[in-house]
């Protein structure tokens, strides 16, 4: 018997042993997920937090992003921020009518909101974490 | 038997002798023809059980029909009301049975189609309808006829000063079987907000109007049977509103000022009556025409960085001028291919903020970023203070962040024909491709004889790859005054309709700014002449052929210009309501069917004749 259960407990798997293995499977996850993963503890909520995961999540669906992006949103605050701010109301709103705009579309014109968005806090006036007024527009409730 | 007392009460109590024989006219004849057919039931309903008059069958569809449109609008919380709330007596009678449901409907609802009406944002309308009853019994003392508040007396109202007036008429007596909405001593706010709302709409009717006046109070009992039975009163009242201001227009046109001058109060005090958009443009143009007829110098001319606000605050309002940058950066984007140096010259330099998406979009250019020069052109500032060269700063930080090499330079010019371009420091097209902007600036040159072409000849010598031109797309520019009036009004309804739709509260920041700031539009457009008038709105048709005549052709704008439009307008709320139209080559954005601006890009034309 205790042969029986010492054998189960050495193949139970601990996800927080492989942290290789958990980081693949946050980076399959959606947004809000991922923000609740991040409340699970401390180690979670490291990469939860960490922007490749983000940036995975943002560029999931671009098959071939290329080199320029990841430099150009660091810079700008950051992929988490990116898909905050914008991706994610893009996704729900244009969500809607999937054959009109391409991926790609979608998230340059989420990369130029972020733009815009970025340059409005250069005048100091705003915290870090809110949005500026250029894209409160984003926070409306659409008429579904 | 209670159908006719439906049918009594609904004629004595409404409006009564004076104000309403073809109301009771009608009534008694509906009356009458039922009592004489009652072989006129349609026989396949009556075997159901429910007695319509054959004649009576197209018109109770029809009700039937908004009263299915109107009930699948509203929410859960007032369609149990309304079906806790309405006593209905012989239902077999479904043409008085739908006549009921319809006015209980419509006494809380706008029609969502009616496009002076905008939608009403219920709840936070009850504390403006509460307050504006109050002013609006105020004025108008003498409606005593439509002082609804008599019929149930003072438990459902009590006293507010002034007490109500004495009733004209004598009221008869309320009949116990009247089929009235919820008995008021009961049910506190929701009816009170019903009777208020089309207390307001009734009391801005001109008494002095004969019977179509009416039918303007819809709560009482059931409304006129032939009437399209949807909120009649605010509707009519809005329509008088607008036949004021162009009366009024009408006047001053002929230099009839003291007529005007009377209208210009009417329409002052109509105004009030009205909600949302319509009451704010009516304001807007009433302020402007009074300023007109009494000759007001126009407002001073706004400090450059106030309407810099101003300006700022509409662009957060509403997709319109980030419609305009978004377009007119994807046309440069594709103009200038993959050279290595871009300079852009922007006559509409303002805060900025179409600079930022281009720069994104440069950087992320496959092959790299050019060298992005930047020339912002300005109007002189009355504290000396850079502006300009604050905006070039902030953008030489972004350019930096995001790694695109970036120059700035600006130039200050009370007017854009000041311009002068040997003075831009311009290189040769081989080094760099140039562009011109122009977001809502070019209309202000029409106001001098000559500027315009000085300023389009500027551009040709300039030598650019692409022009790029956002404007109004609007008449305001005729030599009529009343032309120019209609248009505007119109023009200027759909603008502050759409910033109804936006969804923000009315007395948020960014709302009462952006209705600044197309209000002192407005006040340009009507009530200056001559040199000061700078809103001279043209539609792009003229435009087109003035850039055309000037040595110009047109590029079209792509299909990335259009679907990136159409995706930016579908984050909006109210996307909905906003259009995006391809126009030969130009894109329009419009609020439902109204186009409101149009960008549009140019080039040289290839021939020798740009001297």
């Amino acid at each position: 018997m205790t042969r029986d259960k010492e054998e189960k407990r050495r193949q139970a798997l601990c996800i927080n042993d492989h942290v290789d293995i958990l980081l693949e499977i946050l980076k399959r996850l959606d947004g809000r997920s991922l923000c609740t993963a991040a409340c699970v503890c401390r180690l979670w909520r490291a990469l939860a937090t960490a922007d490749s995961v983000w940036e995975h999540l943002c560029l999931r669906r671009i098959a071939s992003p290329g080199s320029s992006v990841r430099p150009v949103v660091s810079a700008l605050g950051g992929h988490r921020r990116l898909y905050m701010l914008c991706v994610r109301h893009l996704l729900t709103r244009l969500g809607r009518d999937p054959g009109s705009s391409s991926a790609w579309d979608e998230l340059q014109l989420s990369l130029s909101l972020f733009c815009v968005d970025y340059y409005e806090r250069l005048g100091g006036r705003f915290g870090d974490t809110a949005a500026t007024s250029s894209l409160m527009f984003l926070c409306k409730p659409v008429n579904v | 038997m209670k159908k006719r007392d439906h049918q009594d009460s609904c004629s004595s109590s409404y409006g009564g002798d004076s104000g309403g024989p073809s109301s009771y006219g009608k009534a008694k004849v509906v009356w009458e023809d039922e009592l004489d057919a009652s072989g006129g039931m349609d026989e396949l309903l009556a075997v159901l059980g429910y007695k319509v008059r054959s004649s009576d069958m197209a018109d109770v569809a029809l009700k039937l029909e908004q009263l299915e449109m109107v009930m699948g609008q509203e929410d859960g919380a007032s369609l149990s009301q309304l079906q806790n709330d309405t006593v209905h007596y012989n239902p077999s009678d479904l043409s008085a049975w739908v006549q009921t449901m319809l006015s209980e409907v419509n006494a809380p609802l706008t029609d969502p189609a009616q496009s002076l009406q905008t939608d009403l944002d219920f709840s936070s309308l009850q504390n403006y309808v509460n307050a504006e009853s109050k002013q609006t019994q105020l004025r108008f003392s003498d409606d005593s006829e439509y002082d609804l508040s008599a019929i149930p007396g003072l438990a459902a109202y009590p006293p507010r000063s002034p007490p109500p007036p004495p009733m004209q008429q004598p009221e008869p007596p309320p009949p116990m079987q009247q089929p009235e909405p919820p008995p008021p001593m009961q049910q506190p706010e929701p009816p009170r907000n019903k009777r208020l709302k089309t207390a307001i709409g009734s009391s801005s009717t001109n008494p002095n109007l004969p019977s179509s006046s009416s039918s303007s109070s819809t709560v009482i009992a059931a409304p006129e049977s032939t009437r399209p039975v949807v909120l009649v009163d605010s509707q009519e009242a809005g329509v008088r509103l607008v036949h004021t201001l162009m009366a009024c227009a009408e006047a001053v046109q002929q230099e009839n000022l003291k007529l005007a001058e009377a209208l210009v109060k009417h329409v002052g005090l109509l105004a009030l009556s009205q909600a949302g958009a319509m009451r704010k443009v009516a304001t807007c143009f009433a302020e402007a025409l009074a300023r007109r007829i009494y000759k007001i110098r126009p407002q001073d001319p706004l400090e450059a960085t106030y309407n810099d606000i101003l300006q700022m605050h509409f662009y957060e309002t509403c997709p319109y001028l980030k419609f305009a940058h978004f377009t007119a950066n994807q046309a440069i984007l594709e103009a200038i291919g993959t050279t290595n140096r871009v300079h852009v010259i922007d006559f509409s330099l303002k805060q900025g903020m179409q600079w930022p998406a281009l720069m994104q979009a440069l950087a992320l250019r496959p092959g790299g970023p050019p060298a992005f020069r930047l020339t912002g052109i300005g109007p002189p500032q009355p504290d000396n203070t850079d502006a300009l060269q604050q905006v070039g700063w902030k953008l030489a930080q972004l350019a930096e962040t995001i790694g695109v090499k970036f120059e700035f330079r600006g130039y200050v010019a009370s007017s854009l024909a000041d311009l002068d371009p040997a003075m831009l420091d311009l290189g040769s097209p081989e080094m760099e491709t140039i562009s011109v902007n122009s977001v809502f600036e070019l209309h202000r040159l029409l106001a001098c004889p000559g500027a315009i072409e000085k300023v389009l000849g500027c551009i040709k010598a300039m030598k650019p790859k692409i022009v790029t031109i956002v404007e109004q797309e609007a008449s305001h520019n005729g030599p009529v005054f009343l032309d120019r009036f209609t248009e505007s009004l119109h023009y200027y309804s759909s603008l502050f309709d759409s910033l109804e739709g936006s969804g923000l509260s009315p007395d948020s920041e960014d709302m009462m700014m952006s209705e600044v700031y197309l209000g002192r539009q407005i006040c340009n457009v009507v009530a200056c002449e001559g040199p000061d008038r700078l809103e001279r709105h043209e539609t792009l048709a003229q435009w087109r052929s003035r850039m055309g005549s000037s040595g110009f052709d047109p590029v079209h704008l792509g299909s990335n210009a259009f679907k990136q439009a159409s995706m930016l307008l579908a984050l909006f709320s109210g996307g909905d309501g906003y259009r995006v139209e391809e126009n030969n080559g130009c894109l329009m954005l419009g609020w439902h069917t109204r186009p409101l601006i149009a960008t549009s890009a140019w080039q040289l034309s290839p021939t020798v004749g740009n001297q």
